[in-house]
This record gives C-alpha cells, structure tokens and sequence, in this order.
C-alpha cells in the first residue's frame, strides 16, 4: 500500500534569493526529484507550502509562470514564524515543497479578451504568474494592461523584471506609488484613483485584481465605476491554511474551501458567498 | 449472526483482546469515564456515556504526519511519513452515535484528498457499539439520524439483555469477531434483545426536523446580534469540539528536537481565536459569536448543503453536557429556524 | 431571597445594560448563565444549589458596558480581584451579592443517584433536600452530602464589597477539603506518578482556562502560541500538566479558589489541587488572599526589596 500522501512535501533546493524589499523576499526553488521537477504542472493562481523542518510550514503562490519551469518562484513577505525562518535561508538551503493546490485562474475563459491586470504590493506575486504566462502566449490574449502600485518604491516588488515590462510594447504597464518619492518617475496616486485615470474599457475585459483588503474595496468601487460585473471582476484570496487539502477545516467562507476552492474567485462568486473575508 | 456475551465475561474478553490488538474502551479513571487504551486492570464503565468520545480510534489527538532527520548539521534532512502501523483496533463499548461519528466525517478525509492515516486506521479499526437502552437529556441522535440502535458505522451492536449483551453482527467483520471462544450461543435471548431495541426507540424524545437548518442558519449569517446573543454564555473554550465525535477539524505544527524534527497533526478547535488568525494580524472569525456561528453553521448548514443533507452532529450530547457553560447547540439551530424574518 | 434579588435587579436595571444572573438549563440538574436585557427577562431569574456558574468571568469581555452581576461570595472576590488589577471598571459594575448556602458539585450528585445525571426526569429542592426522580426510580439528596468542596472550605459565604446583598448573612464554618489533605501528605514522587496518570486523560480543551475569571489572556494564551514557543501542541501527560503549571504560576496570588477551573473541566481532573496549593504558599509566604480587600495589589504585582515572608538569605 503506497497511497499518494498529500501531507508529504518534496525536498526542494533554494537555488535564488532576491530581496525585493526590505521584508518581502523571493525564493526560487528546485525540486530535488529531477523527474518530478521536470514533470512538475500547474496552473497560473495555484500555491504551494513551503516548509521548513521543524519551524513549519505556510502558503504562497507560485508566482513562476507553468511557461518557464527551470523553477519555482515564491515571494514571501516576513511576518511570522515560518515567513521568518524562510528569510533567514541561503541558496543551497533545502525547504520542503507540497504544491500545486488550489484552482488557479481560469485561464482558458480569458483567452481573446483584454485582460488588466491590478496589484498592489505583496498582492503583485499572484498575478505576476498570470501577467507572465500571457506574455508567453502574448497572441492568446487581447490588450493588456498592468497597474501596479506600492506605497514606495522601496517597497515595490519584482524590481529587475519592472523595467523589461515598461519596454515592451505589447503591455501597457502603469506604476504608481502613494506619495511623490525623490527620483521617481512613474504615477504618484492611490491604485484606485489610477485606474479611473486610465479608464479601461470593461468590453470583452476581465480585470485581475489582488492586494491588501483596503485596496481591493476602493479598486472593487473603482471597477463598478467603470462598468465592470461581478462576473468580469477576478482575484485571490488568503486564509490561514494548514492542510492545504480541504479538511483541516479553517479557510472556509461558508461552503466554499478557499484552499481547494479558491483561492481564485470571481467577484461573481465571492457575492455569493457568506460575508466572512 | 447472533451471538450472547455473559455480563461476567465482557472484561475476560477485553482482557484477552488487548493481548493481540489495541482496545479502546470507556474506562472509570479517578471519578471519570473516558475511553482510554484498555490494558488488563483497568475497569470498563459501560454505565455511563463516556465524556470523551471514540473518535480517537479513527483520528487520534496527536497523529504524527512525518519526521525530518538529518543526520548531521547542514546535512539536507530525510523526510519520513509516520504512517500508524497496521493494527487491528477494536472501539469496545461505544455507543452507536460515537461509531456513526466517523461515518459522518469520514467521506471528507476518504475524498478527493485522500488521508491514509485515517484510512488506514479506519480500515484497521472494528467498532462493538453498546446499544442505549434509555436517553439522557442531552441524547437527540435520532433527530440527527441516528437512533439508540442505529448500526451505522458500528461491526457489532452488543444489546443489554438479562445476564449480558446479545451481540449482532452489522458487518463481515464484526461476523467473524463474533467467533471469539467468550461469545455464547443465543438461544432464545433473541426475542428478548428485540423488545429492547423497540423499547429503546420508543423511548427517545419525539425527532426535531433540522431540514430547514440549512437555509435558515444562513439566512442569519449577517445578523450579528442573533449571534452575539446565542454566544453570549459562551465561553469560547473547546470542550464542546475536543469532545464532539463528528468535529474533525485539526492544527499542523512543527516540533524541533535538534536533528529531528516532528510534523504533528492535532485536535483544533474552531472555536479558538487563534485557528482562524493569519500571521498579518487579520482575522476573519474576531469574536466569539463570529466562531461559534462557524462551527453551528457548518454542522447544520454548509455540511449539509456539500454532503448530500448529512448533518455534521451524531446527536451525542456532549458538547450541552460537558459545557462549562451549558450552551445548547439544539436551542441555537431551532431559534434560527424558528427566526420570525 | 429570590424575589429580594428580583426586585433589587428590577429597579436597577433601567441604568444597567445587562445583569448576569442564572436561569435553569438543559435539564433540572443544571442552571445556566443568563443575560438579562429586559424586565421580562428577570422572571427566569433563578439561585440556589444550581447556580454554579461564577459569572465574573464574563466581566473583561464586557469591558465599556454597564452590567448589573449575581455573584455568590466566591464569586464576589473575582469581582474584587479583577477590578485590584485594573481588568475591568469597578463602577461600571453593579454588584447583587447574595448570601450563598453553597452550591453543588455534580460529580458528587452522580454518586449519590441511581444512574447519570442525564438520566434525571424531574428535581426540586425542598429547603435543602433535593427530591428527584431519576432514570424512573425517586431519590432525595441532601445538599450538605453534595455541596462542592470549596463551599465546604468556605470563609467568605456572603458576597464581599455588594453594592446589593441580599439574603440574610451566614456565619463561615470551613471544614478542611479531606483530598487536599491527603494530596499534601504524598510524596513529592508519589505527586509525580498522579500527575503523570491524570494528565493522561487531559484533552488540553483550555475549559479550565476559559472558564477562570482570572485567565485574562485568553486569545494570546502561551498555549497555542508559536513565538514564544513554549508548548508543543501535542497531547501527553508532560505537555498537559506543563500547561497547568504554567497556569497556576499565573495565578500565583491571584486566584480566588472559586473552583470554576475544576467544574469546567470535561474529564474531571482535579485542578483545584494546584489552586489550592499554590494559594497556601502565597498566604504563607505574602500573608495576603486573593478578592478579599478592596484596593490591594496582589503580591506577585509589587516588588519589594525585602519580602518579610521570604527569607532569602536563610538567616
């Protein structure tokens, strides 16, 4: 009897840390297993557990693209326990790694239609998997359009890639942070306020939207401006998760298992679900 | 199969099981009655229902998941799952609605994610369930669906007749253990057992229909004050969850012994502040009345409403009786449903 | 005394959001907390031998409220201690002090009854008789033969610092607690073998925490928190009676033995034993006891130099 056990991590080598910001670091990771890493799947909006042995271990998403699997990538801002072990660790350092679990984003319904893109800090990495798997099947998908905005830039994330997105012009990438900041010389406005700046049409549009809760209200608001629906509204949740399987029983919003369920979900579904984010 | 049990003999034969496999059974221990892992000596109270229940044959407090070893420092460590060796358990003297427990969450630890310790241990364990002959005031198995006899998730029913139990056998499995050299013939106690069992039934209080639990728990999802009222003697502790046999919901943690270390699964209680907080400082479920909302809600809503109506509650009582409070999980889903909107 | 309380509690109410009192419960054998809001409420107003419940543990969580209490002398000194310490506002309280016959402890009624308490059918006091029909069969109890320990070590049967007291007062006859006797006299081995047996039985539910007027952390316990880490989460004699241990010391000159920890207590693990104990050493050592003067600072909250009942140097 050698049953699958889906609370058995894979060994994992961290062969990359970038600090991204003064606590926000991102790791990227091999499977040990080479045949598991080469045979390794998943879809854009899936997350893992990273683990560390004997601290434990907590969620993030995959924020690597299923298009470019020489790793895995994970950001992780230090706020905890593990998140604090995590930051602590070198390339070489071993972590376990239970992935892919949850749903993703449903890519194949938003092929042909524009696509924007909306994030705010931290809330950046769920949609950096996504942004990337478009640009590598750029011809999938119709205008796209990233707003992407942090408090300062010091705290803005994926700094190295920053500079290729604005380049390119197949992408329309708009940063902004809170305040002016010496030597910045993007947007300066609150995410929200932004995007009714940059007034996309919601006509054939899907806008994929993550952040902080404060910043999710005020872009929800921003979007119903517009005249996005519910339905044409998508983005990721976060809950404490332990099992990441369903059955451990604390990330639940009513019926709905954000690890297994979610943790994408379209506006459209989040409505109907108990108010209990 | 049809099989009497002597009274005199019920500690003969957990005597000689506990020398072959693991025996959990209601023990008296120091003025309590809990199940307890029965070793020769110790002193079986069927008696009485037992404050803890039977869950921990399936699905034990501290399950170990893995161990990670290295074997010396920097050394990339080996990752172990601690599966529970193959042992035959036998749950003896349980009551039916502990031994349909398992039954009620089982198909969620059997499903899509797969958990092979329960599995393994489910598959391991037999169940001899002691019928209740007469109620207590806290017993509302059969509005829940179960009964005092229900057979659901149990390998034999031992039925209290003159001078011991009837045994029947419910499964293949509890046929053959019926085997066993202390089991008498019958003979015509059969009758007898009959007429318990349809005294037992008949002297349950009249059901409650909790159909429309579902609908209506939700329906007060929002109602902040309904919840704040039904928490308000709350204690916001977790006997209620570490007692009930159906609350399945558990804690991964990581111990570190220096070049070991331990993945354990344990009991969570969702009624703590602390199993819903994430590492941000939010928190979903702040209060009280928020978390206990959440565990009647799931029991007799959302539980329901994804697994084909079966409510996440055997009826058992414990959680009213073993309340330091006396919070009555019954008296809150009826005033949801008797809610005048 | 009851209607005394009743019209006490009504006339009060008005100013009051709410008033802790009890009301009977699930079955006859029990009474349970309850919140009066309105005057209708105040009909299901019970006390007696059943209001076990001390219900000053509800007191910090209803911080900012002006709420009316019934507490039992026990209770009263849990008042008293949470407001020494400052965990609630002593005028945001309004006191109804009764003056308390003692109360019952369940597990000793089970031994007195024909079959579990879940099987009672009916049950009345008669002054302090109880007649009860219990799994079919009549039975009569006497209080004094089921009366909770710590109402048989009683000083102080008459709320202390009421606003209202009701009753007629009651002379204190304590009585040594014959298991805290015989617990004293183990050795410190044969201590450790029955800590090791009946811890083994511990859940870790935190019922004993959560019912304990004094535990104030509760949401941010030691318990289940990971920084600091200093209990693992698994359940064993070590890790469960470490929990205790670190309970008591908590409520090392802060505990007013009313015995909530011990009631609460699903499987029936005799905590009263540590409260008990770690109390003596604090009246030994600080000659002070918990809830029962208005305005002192428990011992463990001060510092001085020179502690008069420690004798550090062993001089």
């Amino acid at each position: 009897m050698n049953q699958h056990n889906p609370y058995l991590p894979q060994m994992a080598t961290l062969v990359e840390v970038i600090e991204e910001t003064p606590n926000i670091k991102t790791f990227r990771v091999v499977l040990d297993d080479e045949e598991k890493m080469q045979n390794f799947t998943f879809r854009p909006g899936q997350v893992g557990q990273l683990s560390v042995f004997g601290v434990g271990e907590s969620t993030f998403v995959i924020n690597s693209s299923p298009t470019r699997m020489d790793y895995l990538q994970f950001s992780v801002m230090r706020v905890g326990e593990v998140t604090t072990r995590l930051h602590q660790l070198r390339p070489g350092d071993k972590v376990g790694v239970r992935a892919p679990l949850g749903n993703g984003f449903p890519v194949e319904a938003m092929r042909g239609k524009n696509i924007v893109f909306i994030g705010g800090g931290i809330g950046m990495a769920p949609l950096r998997t996504l942004f990337i798997y478009m640009l590598d099947n750029r011809a999938d998908f119709g205008d796209i359009t990233l707003l992407y905005g942090a408090r300062t830039p010091v705290d803005m994330t994926y700094k190295a890639e920053l500079p290729e997105w604005l380049a390119r012009s197949d992408v329309r990438t708009v940063l902004t942070v809170d305040a002016e900041y010496p030597g910045w010389e993007h947007r300066v406005g609150l995410i929200p306020n932004v995007l009714l700046d940059l007034a996309p049409s919601p006509e054939n549009t899907v806008a994929v939207t993550c952040g902080p809760p404060i910043m999710i209200k005020f872009t929800l608001q921003a979007l119903k401006k517009l005249g996005f629906e519910d339905d044409q509204i998508i983005t990721t949740l976060e809950k404490r998760m332990k099992c990441g399987v369903g059955l451990c029983g604390r990330c639940n919003i009513g019926t709905k298992y954000v690890c297994v369920d979610g943790p994408v979900f379209t506006y459209a579904q989040l409505k109907e679900l108990p108010s209990e984010l | 199969m049809e099989r009497f049990l002597p009274a005199a003999q019920l500690t003969a034969l957990a005597d000689d099981l506990a020398g072959s496999c693991h025996v959990l059974a209601p023990v008296a221990h120091a003025g309590s009655v809990v199940f307890r892992w029965y070793r020769p000596g110790m002193r079986l109270e069927f008696s009485r229902m037992a404050s803890t229940s039977p869950k921990a044959a399936t699905f034990p407090q501290t399950e170990p998941l893995l161990v990670a070893q290295r074997h010396e420092e920097h050394k990339q460590p080996v990752i172990e799952a601690t599966l529970p060796p193959q042992a035959r358990t036998v749950v003896l003297g349980c009551r039916p609605c502990g031994a349909r427990g398992k039954e009620i969450f089982g198909p969620v630890f059997l499903g899509v994610a797969h958990d092979p310790y329960f599995a393994r241990r489910r598959e391991d364990a037999l169940f001899i369930s002691l019928v209740c002959t007469r109620p207590e005031t806290t017993c509302f198995c059969s509005s829940v669906g179960g009964g005092p006899a229900d057979p659901t998730g149990s390998d034999v029913l031992l039925i209290p007749v003159q001078g011991g139990f009837v045994a029947r056998s419910v499964t293949e499995a509890g046929a053959a253990f019926l085997q066993h050299a202390l089991f008498e013939d019958v003979g015509a106690r059969g009758a007898e057992a009959d007429a318990v069992v349809t005294q037992a039934q008949a002297a349950m209080p009249p059901s409650h229909d909790f159909s429309s639990a579902p609908a209506k728990l939700l329906a007060r999802f929002d109602d902040k004050e309904f919840w704040e009222q039904q928490s308000a003697k709350c204690i916001s502790c977790g006997a209620c969850t570490y007692m009930c046999p159906t609350c399945y919901c558990f804690n991964i943690t990581d111990d570190d012994l220096g070049l070991i270390s331990r993945r354990i699964r344990t009991w969570d209680n969702c009624m703590s502040y602390t199993f819903t907080l994430e590492a941000s400082g939010h928190n979903p479920r702040p209060t009280k009345a928020h978390r206990l909302k959440n565990r009647v809600s799931h029991k007799f809503s959302y539980y329901p409403s994804i697994h084909n109506g079966v409510i996440a509650c055997c009826g058992c009582g414990r959680c009213i009786k073993h309340c330091p409070a006396g919070v009555d999980i019954r008296a809150i889903v009826h005033a949801a449903q008797e809610y005048a909107q | 005394m009851l209607q005394q309380l009743k019209d006490a509690i009504t006339s009060r109410l008005p100013e009051l959001d709410l008033v802790l009192g009890w009301e009977m419960g699930f079955d006859p054998f029990h009474a349970t907390p309850l919140y009066i809001r309105e005057a209708a409420d105040v009909e299901r107003l019970v006390v007696g031998p059943w209001a076990v419940h001390n219900l000053a543990t509800y007191l910090p969580g209803l911080k900012g409220k002006k709420v009316g209490i019934v507490v039992k002398g026990c209770d009263s000194r849990s008042v008293i201690q949470l407001a020494n310490e400052g965990l609630i506002r002593r005028e945001d309280v309004t006191v109804f002090g009764l003056c308390c016959d003692g109360v019952v402890s369940h597990r000793k009624l089970r031994e007195k009854l024909p079959a579990d308490l879940g099987f009672v059918e009916e049950a009345q006091w008669q002054a302090d008789v109880l007649r009860a029909r219990v799994a079919g069969q009549e039975v009569s109890v006497r209080l004094s033969d089921v009366l909770a320990d710590k109402c048989i070590a009683c000083c102080y049967p008459n709320a202390l610092g009421a606003d209202v007291l009701v009753g007629s007062e009651r002379t204190a006859s304590p009585q040594p607690v014959a298991c805290q006797e015989s617990f004293e006299a183990l050795s410190s081995a044969e201590k450790q073998a029955f800590w090791q047996e009946t811890m083994a039985r511990c859940i870790r539910c935190y019922a004993c925490r959560n019912a304990c007027p004094m535990c104030v952390c509760r949401d941010h316990c030691i318990a289940t928190s990971r920084d600091p880490l200093w209990l693992g989460q698994e359940n064993s004699p070590a890790e469960n009676f470490m929990f205790q241990m670190i309970h008591v010391m908590h409520l090392a000159g802060r505990c007013t033995e009313c015995g909530e920890c011990e009631r609460a207590c699903p499987v029936d693990i005799p905590l009263l034993l540590l409260r008990r104990h770690m109390n003596r050493v604090t009246q030994d050592l600080f000659a002070y006891e918990a809830g029962t003067t208005v305005g002192q600072t428990p011992p463990l909250l001060t510092f001085q130099v020179e502690e008069a009942g420690i004798n550090e140097r062993g001089w």
